[in-house]
């Protein structure tokens, strides 16, 4: 790294401040998810939870892992469909040419590698051809995780449901079969591919000044790839 | 480079914690 360290807090302020906000977020789902928990609750002439019990409760389970799921799809599919597919003019693409994983020399790879690529990028063999995939891997990992645990959390909050009604509960492949299951899937789904898609497209004709995820404020609309 | 491999251990490992966590929750029946 070339860049002169300036500090914890201000080298990882977007991490940071993601991740406080984050944190809020997550309180805020909490105290609001409780809250609209028990209005169900009352509704149906069950008792009320406190927020220990919503907490430690499947049902505020399940609706953060359908959150986390999509988010970690979208990350996942996005990786993966920007090495194959361009979109002339966005900031979010390569240049229309450049599809596919390109040559070890123009990705530093192997004996291309400079004297401070990662250890991993030069070494060659299983772990190049690791690294060269790992932020894939991990965001489709953590995506089959959160969607494992959607169902399993999922499943039990189904059940919850069906006991209060007076109903019988299912089995885990029953819920995985259930439209509640794919219901909360593929809401969470649609909402990510349509703010991806208009993301690449709208920053071909938009700027956002100071920003990496935008083009320069007067780069061409024909130009691809050109960050701020 | 200051603690940004901190902050990368740190996500990871609240983000499995909050799986394992949801699975957890799932499997008790709660």
């Amino acid at each position: 790294m070339s860049e002169k360290s300036r500090g914890f807090l201000r080298d990882n302020a977007l991490s940071l401040a993601f991740g406080a906000v984050f944190l809020a977020t997550l309180g805020g789902q909490a105290l609001s998810g409780v809250a609209d928990f028990n209005a169900q609750q009352v509704a149906d002439g069950l008792d009320p939870i406190s927020l220990g019990e919503y907490l430690t409760s499947s049902s505020f389970g399940v609706d953060v892992m359908e959150n986390w799921q999509s988010e970690y799809l979208q990350f996942f599919l996005y990786i993966f469909a920007t090495v194959w597919l361009v979109q002339r003019g966005s900031s979010e693409s390569k240049k229309p040419g450049e599809e596919g994983t390109e040559s070890d020399k123009e990705q530093r790879v192997g004996r291309f590698a400079d004297d401070d690529s990662p250890e991993w990028a030069r070494r060659g063999g299983w772990r190049t051809a690791v690294f060269s995939r790992s932020l894939g891997l991990l965001m489709g990992g953590l995506f089959l995780l959160t969607w494992a645990a959607s169902a399993v959390a999922g499943w039990a909050a189904y059940n919850s449901d069906q006991l209060g009604q007076l109903e019988d509960p299912v089995g885990f492949l029953g819920y995985l079969a259930a439209p509640d299951f794919w219901n909360r899937s593929f809401q969470n789904w649609q909402s990510e591919m349509l703010a991806v898609g208009s993301m690449a497209v709208f920053s071909v004709y938009l700027r956002q000044r100071g920003s990496p995820e935008s083009k320069l404020v007067g780069t061409a609309h024909a130009e691809t790839g050109q960050t701020g | 480079m200051n603690g940004a491999r901190a902050v990368f251990w740190l996500y990871l490992v609240v983000i499995l914690v909050g799986v394992a966590y949801a699975i957890a929750l799932g499997l008790m029946g709660r």
